[in-house]
């Protein structure tokens, strides 16, 4: 088993210097105006980085059992689809049916 | 672990001692040594009175409501009365009583012995799941006490926040509850991939754990959300923070789509045990190999997962969407598949088996004929359409009892019977317990059935008053309801007996290959007093029964599931 | 038997239904990442209120969150990636035997959590003065919306939630000083550092989608 992994101090020192770039990053995108959508998307694209360099290195998911991924990715997959199903109403209320 | 993965392990026969001297049931002695076990047996049995305890409160509330629908008018009870009454009658059954039911009552029991196991992975959070359950209780008692529930078991918005009633302590027994659910869960899941014995691969494991292992991925998934739902509502009443309350531009739409996204999945949290007692049962008492384990096994798993992407059709005329209420309705006809190839599987099972109709196998029959009718039905309000004409009424009712309690009690009944000679050690009266399946299973019908002709014609659930025409068909149903609380007082008296004057239970009754009969009844404390190494999987009842006792002979071998095994 | 007799000791954490301590310590640590499992849809259905409202009402929240202070929050990111830090640093000190520093690594993890809450306090207080109380309470009228009262109390929600679990998670790690000057953590035996450690590291991972979520919208 290699799940007692012990990170070497370049590795989480490296880790947060790459989460405190990222911070900075997310920051001053805001800055330069980037239009509707894709601001929410830099936005959100940058915390995913931010969010996977913790879990991978800090949580050390990436030298665990692969199956504590599985469980973790498995939490998203069903918080993206309570997301989706739910705006498949809310987006759509107005809108009625072609076909009616 | 590394190096146990190539070494062989010696194993042997292990006897079973018939006459238990030591047993988990007298290891420890005294009130505070059940109250404070850490014993996934003694834990299952805090469980199982529980359950009893809350079935009886609930039952007894149905019967009352039952009793005000004999007359058209008011009967014994006036209408606010009426709404709390049936509330509370939901929300016991479902959170209170049948949520925890076969999980942690038979499952807590069960599991750790199908496997081999002395324990489950977490025992003390598995006594915590207890206390939190009573903790929970105790905030449902409270709100009775200070004023009742009246939204129906839902707590809908807007009226759970403008209702004068105490909704803020029943949320939080919910909540509480709730977490109950996630300990129970989490603790089954590392169980069943960390703890299993020498040999029990995955595909040697009894279907019962499958369906428990399949529950556990709802129950962890499902019930937090239910918390945060919860939690929102309270904050609702508390500070009026508008999420959901459509004066202050909330949309109470949206509570719905939170409250089914644990809600819904909760139905499969109820069912799909229910649904491995079975295939114990039908194999066991069919002395025959179950036909298709991998289509049972990943049907249960089909179930959760699909379970999640359906829980739209409950609101149907609510004012979602109509592209999705068109979604939700194609979806749901999915969940038909894997449970019709769970009835088909179990049917073949028996086909050319040599059934012996002890009263667990009769109950597996009524569970089959039963939730037959349920699913079908089911399927029936899933089609929008017909959702629309039938929606609210007690079509739906109907609909929901015979699947929760034509399928879930009935199956837990039967798995009671099935597993009374090893929790106990003592044998139920055989006699007493056809003619009670027999009465029951009449009743039931003779109680929900007319509910599906009321239904059809207009009937609307939760009503206080009705129209002249369905007095007929209430009284029917009233009636029916009172022979099925005798046919539940008859089952108390006989096993209640049982425990003092039935006849000593042997190690295996029923002559079942799986593992937890391999041990004496009732248990050791340790379950097993070796380590058990499966070499046969739990249906092969063509194998002789000695290759089912094996344990490894000397211990201090390997544990993981990696070990291999030779036969000696 | 004299060597028996010593791992026995060092094995006293092991529980007489596991078989050895790293069957212990996987399961342990599976279960702490259903735990997580359940943490992460938890805070999702309030994500999923945030979603929904901010796709019915992007107005509202453009002008919402211009009320709230972007140097605050980001300072509060950093802060929670320190000591992200720290706790991982705290668990490597403690797989290598080096107790001593491991105690000092989660004393700054909890320093930092303070700090992070303080930052909270005086955001939450400055927000009450101007009248900005979730819900009902509402009475601010510098923002141009009907709906400014929701947009707050999601925020309120959110970040409250999240900051009850810094608070739990300063408590979960003041516990682990205690259990490490009292010598129950070592080189073979950490679990309870590493799961502390894995939910101090959820609630650093919320908040890297809290802060630019609610902070950051323009």
């Amino acid at each position: 088993m290699s799940s007692h992994h012990i990170s070497s101090h370049f590795t989480l020192f490296g880790v947060a210097g790459a989460l405190l770039v990222l911070t900075f990053l997310t920051v001053a995108v805001t800055w330069i105006n980037i239009p509707e959508p894709y601001n929410v998307i830099v936005a959100i694209a940058i915390a995913i980085v931010k969010a996977a360099l913790v879990a991978m290195f800090f949580m050390n998911l990436y030298w665990d059992s692969k199956f504590n991924s599985i469980v973790f990715l498995l939490a998203i997959l069903f918080f993206v689809i309570f997301v989706s199903i739910t705006l498949l109403d809310t987006l759509f209320r107005d809108a009625g049916l072609p076909i009616y | 672990m590394a190096e146990s993965t190539a070494k062989t392990l010696k194993i042997r026969e292990f006897p079973i001692d018939e006459n238990p001297k030591h047993t988990y049931l007298n290891a420890e002695k005294g009130i505070l040594s059940w109250l404070l076990t850490v014993d996934h047996k003694r834990i299952g049995l805090l469980y199982l009175g529980s359950i009893t305890l809350f079935f009886f409160v609930g039952g007894v509330l149905a019967l009352l409501l039952r009793t005000e629908l004999l007359t058209p008018a008011q009967s014994i009870i006036d209408a606010d009365t009426y709404n709390q009454i049936f509330t509370l009658h939901g929300a016991i059954m479902i959170f209170l009583f049948i949520i925890p039911s076969i999980p942690a009552a038979l499952g807590n029991f069960f599991l750790p012995m199908m496997i081999g196991a002395k324990d489950v992975a977490f025992p003390r959070l598995n006594l915590a799941s207890w206390w939190i359950y009573i903790l929970g209780a105790l905030f449902a008692l409270y709100s009775i006490i200070s004023g009742a529930v009246d939204t129906g078991w839902t707590f809908y918005t807007p009226y759970s926040v403008q209702t004068g009633t105490a909704v803020v302590s029943m949320t939080m027994a919910v909540f509480v509850l709730g977490f109950s659910s996630i300990l129970t869960g989490l603790n089954f899941i590392v169980t069943l991939h960390k703890l299993r014995s020498p040999g029990l691969t995955w595909s040697k494991m009894p279907l019962f754990l499958w369906s428990l292992y399949a529950t556990a991925i709802i129950q962890i998934l499902a019930t937090p959300v239910l918390a945060i739902t919860v939690l929102l509502l309270a904050m609702e009443r508390i500070f009026g923070i508008g999420i959901f309350d459509p004066t202050m531009g909330g949309d109470p739409v949206l509570y719905q789509h939170f409250f089914w996204f644990y809600s819904h999945p909760a139905v499969y949290i109820m069912i799909v045990p229910a649904f491995g007692i079975m295939s114990e049962l039908i194999s066991t008492f069919s002395r025959k190999t179950i036909f298709g384990y991998w289509a049972i096994a990943l049907s249960s798993l089909a179930i959760a997962f699909i379970g999640f992407l359906v829980w739209g059709h409950h609101m149907f005329v609510s004012g979602q969407s109509e592209l999705s209420s068109v979604v939700f309705s194609f979806l749901t006809f999915f969940v038909g598949v894997p449970t019709g190839i769970k009835i088909f599987n179990w049917v073949a099972t028996m086909y050319k088996g040599s059934i012996d109709l002890k009263t667990p196998m009769l109950y597996a029959l009524a569970f089959l004929f039963l939730f037959t009718i349920g699913g079908i039905t089911g399927i029936m309000i899933g089609a929008l359409s017909v959702n629309v004409h039938l929606h609210d009424t007690y079509y739906i009712v109907a609909h929901f009892h015979y699947v929760m309690m034509g399928g879930t009690v009935i199956a837990l009944l039967g798995g009671l019977h099935y597993w009374w000679p090893k929790m106990t050690g003592r044998m139920y009266s055989e006699f007493w317990g056809r003619i009670t399946c027999g009465v029951i299973f009449v009743s039931f019908n003779m109680t929900f059935l007319p509910q599906f002709i009321m239904g059809s014609q207009g009937m609307p659930r939760r009503y206080f008053n009705y129209v002249d025409q369905f007095q007929g068909l209430h009284q029917f149903s009233t009636i029916g309801s009172y022979i099925l609380g005798i046919g539940f007082v008859m089952m108390a008296v006989y096993l209640v007996w049982s425990l003092f004057k039935g006849p000593k239970a042997p190690s295996n009754p029923w002559r079942s290959r799986s593992l937890e009969w391999m041990t004496s009844s009732p248990p050791s404390h340790h379950n097993f007093e070796y380590t058990p190494v499966i070499l046969h999987g739990p249906y092969d009842h063509h194998k002789p029964m000695r290759e089912f006792r094996m344990g490894v002979a000397q211990e201090a071998a390997g544990h993981g599931e990696t070990v291999e095994h030779e036969k000696t | 038997m004299g060597n028996q007799i010593a791992e026995a000791d060092k094995k006293s954490h092991l529980q007489h239904h596991f078989v050895d301590s790293d069957q212990q310590f996987e399961s342990s640590k599976l279960g702490m990442w259903i735990f997580l499992v359940t943490e992460v849809l938890m805070f999702g259905g309030l994500f999923v209120a945030y979603i929904i409202y901010r796709s019915w009402h992007p107005d509202l929240f453009y002008l919402a969150a211009k009320e709230l202070d972007t140097a605050l929050g980001a300072t509060n990111t950093v802060v929670l990636i320190a000591s992200s830090l720290t706790i991982a640093l705290a668990i490597r000190a403690v797989q290598l035997d080096k107790i001593r520093s491991a105690i000092n690594y989660m004393a700054a993890t909890v320093a930092l959590a303070g700090t992070f809450m303080v930052i909270k306090y005086f955001e939450y207080t400055d927000k009450f003065a101007k009248g900005i109380f979730p819900g009902a309470g509402y009475t601010y009228d510098g923002i141009d919306h009907d709906m400014a009262a929701n947009f707050f109390s999601i925020y309120y929600m959110m970040t409250g939630l999240h900051g009850i679990h810094v608070v739990i998670g300063m408590g979960l790690i003041t516990w682990m000083i205690i259990k490490a000057k009292k010598g129950f953590v070592h080189s073979g035996y950490y679990t309870p550092v590493e799961n502390t450690g894995l939910f101090w590291h959820l609630v650093d991972i919320i908040w890297i989608f809290l802060f630019p979520l609610l902070y950051l919208i323009d």
